[in-house]
């Protein structure tokens, strides 16, 4: 991108104004004193906000012109200003933040991204984002600890900050520099590798710290500022987070299919009934999850960037895993139908479909891993996981074998079946172990030092969700004790309920990762 | 939408992309394509007082971009948060289009036709009953100039009551009582350049950060000045100040009593300026011995350090200026209060020079016009009811008897409404004005409502919590609809431009006026009055013409303000720069007066049962009562509903959470499910919530007191306890 030098024209009142003087020729706006950089950028450069803490008043100017700006709905707003309070009347602190995107060095939207929607543009260092290739799975929201990207579900996709892009290259200075009436926010340069190394100046009470992403906005900070005094206004209120229910069904599905084949290789016990019934649920699961997507249509994309997103590698593996599983499954009906005598063929293919439906269950658990959504990225993510897909797998096996049964008495010829005898006791270990790490977690959640997994657990603990919490443990013992007594179907409906519940409480619960906002808009839902 | 369209949405395939494109403005360049206009009008900002300069965009004929006037010199193309999404309220929902009349007992659309027939023949039939006075008429700050001096016109000429009055007494009408007072006119005598130029700048119960954000700029443009803020909470603008000085409630005449005193003792006054121009010295000066710094620091709660420093750095200053809103206007003694401001700039000749003015920064748009042109509180063109040459000359320019101008001052808009409840007034007339939600005491002006025998509302919008009383809504006009003139607080005249046709059947408030006329038929004088109050008028711009030649040779002289000239200059100041930079003020004798103002506490103290004093606000997401604003989604929803803040210290002891859903109650109700908001910005003992909030309306609790002066009600403080709301 070409950056024009700025016409500058001195009229004696344009004092540290952005001025775009109307001319009678129609001819394009003009900047005097530029609140934007008037060179061009040099190796190792990119442009950034600077925001003046002292100088803003709070009057929100920039939200407004950024929605006008860029034609967003009321409910989207790509720039946002938040408050912060501290001390003690009358010696109360009060300041604002104004905050677009901080188009980081490190950006975690970039990495995420499944699809390679995110650029970070080479000469600008501007985030990038394109509606296009977008998919609309939304990880990029969870990823950013600022909350910058935000979902429109009008259009199926996200959408952020670009820093006005277009008006740069134009010469002209973004919405929000451009609104602003105290000159609170313009663009300049900054050398990456030197903010590398000393990025101080990027962190602000209300914001989280830039050290996870190297955010690139610099924030001048009240000179008299004890800033450990002033905090978010925005705390005392939480609101429950999107359920995400495709996801809660799919994760919990696949896992079940992960952990029933595991369960039935383990006891030797493939059949083609059972197999066949595993085969549909995952492709149940699988075509479920494509509908949390702003963009069904086009959900093939999001195997592009597997060598980069978690989310990229979750699809990949799990759709190798229903591939393998469906030849597994094929082949068990060619040894049924009798084509084939090949007994090896279909243990091997199942060996391989539980590696990768290990491998694509841990993918999936490490989606959640995000430094933006502290309750998520916790160890306890991926021992749910894996063992959610253990505890539903060791109740559902001996079901699909009892139907294996039930069919094999039909129709001997194609299905015959000799029933497997499933203890109890490792279903019942499950569930204590399943249990012990949501009550570890709950623990750590309580106790932590980080105000948002703190909130996370408010939020467990309120009344709205607190019947939820008591549901999912007693279900999850229920499943113990119906294993116990060999009522197979009431323990499996028990302990895939268990983890339907607290997969539900895991998506609504989490408290992300956020800046400050005002005290009556506050977190952003 | 069709199936398929829906299908294609539900699947990404259609993401909206035209709504979300990107185009090129020509003058503005790279913007979302949904705001490239195809031309541009420029107008002046409908909002507050700053009066912003502004360019509407069209396209197909609607109004899609709002931009600020880059080379207006109020703003220089900066707008707050309001005047950067004005158009919205141009295509917003809850217009009212058509006339609307109560048929039994439910408001039925009817013709423009039979409504005004019915509104005449319903008023002149209640005047022949109860006489002329039984009409109450209550007009606003939000019309043009135009308007105000035919509504004027209309109502004391034509419809023959002088009980006419406006919203502006519930904001302003204190600046304008003090103005009076103490310099014999009123007329802010300052501008806004003075806050560049200023070098101690003392702001008084005004929270400009919020309310008028635009004049915060000049503050910051302004590198050597000294910011003092006194306002009993931690505003937005008390943190951009170098001092804030947090007073008690209402104890703003002892600061300015106390600084006085300072200046007198320490002699930091101009003997010169107030031997020359001011008179009642030195009963002033005895008057404020006994505003000592112990006694002025007991009364307001500051350090005697915090009072000589102000006193000191005000007396010092080579131009002081002190601006105030609605802390000091907002008083049962707004008027005083501004006779004691105006004290400080006189003793120290900060007036009439660069960067020194006592500056009363108005509310409304158009607040200031309706004090030139008003035909309220005062004649037309700063005349007074009680000068018969006023009359004599007002009679000359309308060819009209003298005897037919009041030689008094009818009710103001509290003494009207009061006059329902008595009475002596059958009829009221509300013009773009929303007083179910805006006047105090909401359960008194809700039994006037209800004992009225007729009620006209005028308004843009229905329905409103005002016009859910109405027994007839005349559909109207509002900004961006219409053509004229504002005048902002630095006394700018500004034009203001139509962008787009009123909906519906709504008119401009300019064109029921003349129809009302028409319809009021042969007036007292055997004249059809529409042809003697507006002769061959046709246009607003034909009553501006005819308000240049009744303001010529007034202060507020607009006789050499042609639109055309506005149109040039971009908005022109009457009387120049500042007033009385030759020191004469339109008092006998030339001189302006010193009042000897005391400082007497608030009417509702706290007690045992109501402990807390409710001081009430705005915010800079609103304007007053949210029929406009309330129904911009963008702005709604950043402020969506009210709130109650709290010192931890009081909800400590009420044992109450931030977010939790509190009541407040005074003697006179209560206002439920309020949000709490517990904060260090107010005072042990004090509470604050803004009152744009119909959902929560602020009005139900405050205290029905008035200034003696202007009859500005007391908004400020009144005492109430906080109860928690019961759950919902």
């Amino acid at each position: 991108m070409s950056l024009p030098l700025h016409e500058r024209a001195t009229d004696g009142n344009s004092f540290d104004l952005v001025r775009m003087s109307l001319l009678e020729s129609g001819a394009p706006a003009r900047v005097v004193n530029a609140l934007i950089p008037e060179r061009l950028l040099e190796e190792g450069e990119q442009y950034r906000f600077h925001f003046d803490m002292t100088k803003c008043i709070g009057c929100r100017s920039c939200e407004v012109a950024c929605n006008e700006q860029n034609g967003n709905p009321a409910e989207i707003n790509w720039r946002r200003v938040g408050e912060l309070e501290g001390g003690t009347y009358p010696d109360t602190v009060r300041h604002y933040l104004s905050m677009g995107c901080n188009h980081c060095l490190d950006a975690d939207c970039v990495k995420g991204c499944p699809v390679d929607a995110y650029k970070k543009d080479p000469v600008t260092g501007i985030v990038v984002h394109s509606a296009d290739a977008c998919i609309g799975c939304q990880y990029c929201v969870w990823n950013c600890p600022y909350s910058v990207p935000q979902f429109n579900p009008e259009r199926g996709v996200v959408g952020k900050c670009d820093m006005c892009q277009g008006r740069l290259e134009d010469g002209l200075e973004p919405a929000c520099v451009n609104a602003c009436p105290e000159h609170a926010i313009e663009i300049e340069i900054v050398n990456k590798l030197e903010w590398r190394v000393d990025h101080a100046t990027a962190d602000s009470p209300g914001m989280p710290t830039a050290r996870h992403t190297l955010s690139t906005t610099r924030i001048t900070l009240p000179p008299e500022l004890e800033t450990a005094t002033l905090e978010r206004v925005d705390n005392g209120q939480l609101r429950a987070e999107h359920p995400h229910w495709s996801l809660v069904f799919m994760t919990t599905m696949v896992q079940a299919v992960v952990g029933a084949l595991s369960v039935m290789l383990l006891a030797h016990a493939t059949d083609t009934v059972s197999l066949t019934l595993l085969a549909i649920l995952t492709a149940v699961a699988l075509n479920i999850s494509v509908f949390h997507l702003g963009r069904p249509a086009y959900a093939w994309r999001a195997l592009k960037m597997w060598r980069r997103s978690w989310l990229s590698r979750e699809v990949l593996l799990f759709g190798l895993f229903f591939l393998a599983i469906g030849v597994c499954t094929a082949a068990s009906w060619a040894q049924s139908l009798g084509f084939t005598h090949h007994v090896m063929a279909v243990p091997i293919l199942g060996k391989i479909a539980v590696l990768l439906g290990i491998l694509g269950t841990l993918a999936s658990a490490y989606i959640y891993l995000v430094p933006a959504r502290p309750s998520w990225n916790m160890s306890h993510t991926p021992i749910d996981f894996l063992i959610s897909a253990a505890l539903i797998g060791a109740a559902l096996a001996p079901v699909l074998d009892q139907l294996a049964s039930m069919l094999g008495s039909y129709w001997p010829r194609y299905f015959a079946h000799q029933q497997i005898h499933y203890r109890a006791a490792p279903t019942i270990l499950l569930a204590i172990a399943w249990l012990a790490n949501q009550l570890v977690r709950l623990t750590r959640l309580h106790g932590s030092s980080l105000f948002e997994e703190r909130a996370s657990f408010s939020l467990l603990s309120s009344m709205q969700m607190r019947p939820a919490v008591m549901l999912c443990v007693g279900l999850a013992m229920g499943s113990a004790v119906l294993a116990a007594i060999g009522a197979w179907p009431l323990a499996l409906v028990a302990a895939t309920g268990a983890v339907l519940t607290a997969r539900y409480l895991f998506f609504v619960s989490v408290v992300p990762l956020s800046m400050g906002l005002t005290f009556i808009q506050g977190r952003h839902a | 939408m069709s199936l398929l369209q829906i299908a294609k949405r539900l699947l990404g395939i259609d993401i909206a992309r035209e709504k979300y494109a990107y185009a090129e403005d020509p003058l503005f360049g790279h913007i979302s394509e949904s705001r490239v206009a195809e031309s541009w009008v420029k107008t002046t900002c409908g909002y507050c007082s700053v009066g912003c300069g502004m360019l509407v965009g069209i396209k197909d004929g609607k109004a899609v971009a709002t931009r600020g006037n880059p080379d207006h010199p109020v703003n220089r193309g900066k707008l707050c948060p309001k005047g950067l999404s004005e158009h919205h309220i141009l295509t917003a929902p809850g217009r009212a289009t058509t006339p609307l009349l109560r048929k039994d007992g439910v408001l039925t659309p009817v013709s423009w036709a039979e409504a005004i027939t019915t509104m005449v023949s319903r008023i002149t039939d209640i005047q022949s009953r109860y006489g002329r006075g039984a009409l109450g008429v209550v007009g606003t700050g939000q019309l043009l100039t135009e308007e105000t001096y035919t509504l004027g016109k209309l109502v004391q000429l034509g419809f023959g009551t002088s009980n006419n009055d406006g919203n502006t007494t519930l904001c302003m009408a204190s600046a304008v009582s003090g103005y009076k007072l103490s310099f014999g006119s009123d007329g802010p005598p300052g501008s806004y350049e003075d806050l560049e130029t200023s070098d101690v700048i003392l702001l008084i119960g005004a929270n400009i950060a919020d309310n008028h954000p635009i004049l915060c700029e000049r503050l910051q443009r302004n590198t050597h000045r000294t910011l003092i803020v006194a306002d009993p909470r931690v505003t937005k603008t008390a943190m951009m100040a170098d001092l804030h000085l947090p007073v008690k409630p209402r104890s703003d005449i002892a600061l300015l009593n106390g600084i006085a005193h300072i200046l007198i003792r320490d002699g930091l006054i101009d003997h010169n300026y107030i031997s020359a121009h001011t008179e009642g010295f030195s009963s002033f000066a005895e008057y404020v011995t006994t505003f000592t710094p112990e006694h002025t620091a007991a009364i307001t709660g500051l350090s005697l350090a915090a009072i000589e420093h102000v006193a000191h750095l005000y007396g010092t200053a080579k131009a002081a200026f002190i601006g105030w809103t609605m802390g000091v206007n907002h008083s049962t003694q707004g008027a005083v209060t501004v006779t004691a401001i105006n004290n400080l700039a006189l003793i120290t000749g900060n007036i009439g020079r660069t960067g020194a003015s006592p500056f009363s920064i108005t509310g409304q748009c158009n607040a200031m016009g309706t004090r030139e042109t008003g035909f309220t509180s005062g004649l037309p063109g700063y005349r007074k009811f009680d000068h018969a040459e006023d009359r004599q000359a007002l009679a000359q320019l309308w060819q009209i008897d003298a005897d037919r101008i009041p030689s008094a001052r009818g009710k103001a808009y509290p003494d009207i409404i009061e006059a329902v409840i008595t009475g002596s007034i059958k009829a009221l007339w509300f013009v773009a004005t929303n007083p179910a939600v805006s006047f105090p005491n909401y359960d008194l002006i809700k039994q006037a409502f209800e004992t009225v025998e007729f009620l006209v509302v005028q308004d843009g919008f229905h329905p409103t919590p005002t016009t859910a009383f109405a027994d007839l809504v005349l559909p109207a006009a509002i900004w961006g609809e219409k053509e004229g003139t504002y005048t902002n607080s630095e006394r700018r005249v500004s034009k203001v431009n139509k962008v787009v046709d009123p909906p519906g059947d709504a008119r401009t408030d300019f064109d029921i006026f003349l129809a009302i006329a028409e319809e009021l038929g042969i007036g007292p004088s055997g004249k059809a009055v529409r042809d003697e109050l507006y002769p061959s008028w046709i246009t607003t711009h034909d009553a501006y013409q005819e308000w240049q030649r009744v303001s010529a040779g007034r202060a507020c002289d607009y006789s050499d303000i042609s639109w055309d000239r506005i149109d040039r200059e971009g908005g022109v100041q009457w009387g120049g720069d500042r007033l009385y930079a030759d020191g004469i003020f339109p008092f006998e004798g030339g001189r302006a007066k010193l009042h000897n103002v005391p400082c007497e506490p608030f009417l509702e103290q706290p007690d045992e049962e109501y402990n807390l004093i409710l001081n009430t606000g705005r915010t800079v997401e609103h304007w007053h009562t949210r029929t406009k604003t309330g129904v911009v989604p963008q702005l709604n929803g950043m402020v969506p509903n009210a709130w109650l803040e709290m010192n931890p210290v009081d909800a400590e002891a009420l044992r109450l959470r931030s977010h939790d859903r509190v009541t407040v109650v005074s003697r006179r109700s209560r206002v439920a499910q309020v949000e709490l908001r517990i904060t260090g910005i107010v005072a042990p003992g004090q509470v604050f919530m803004p009152f744009h909030f119909s959902e929560a309306n602020s009005n139900l609790v405050t205290l029905g007191a008035f200034d003696p002066i202007s009859r500005e009600p007391n908004f400020k403080q009144c005492a109430v306890r906080i109860e928690r709301s019961p759950l919902r």
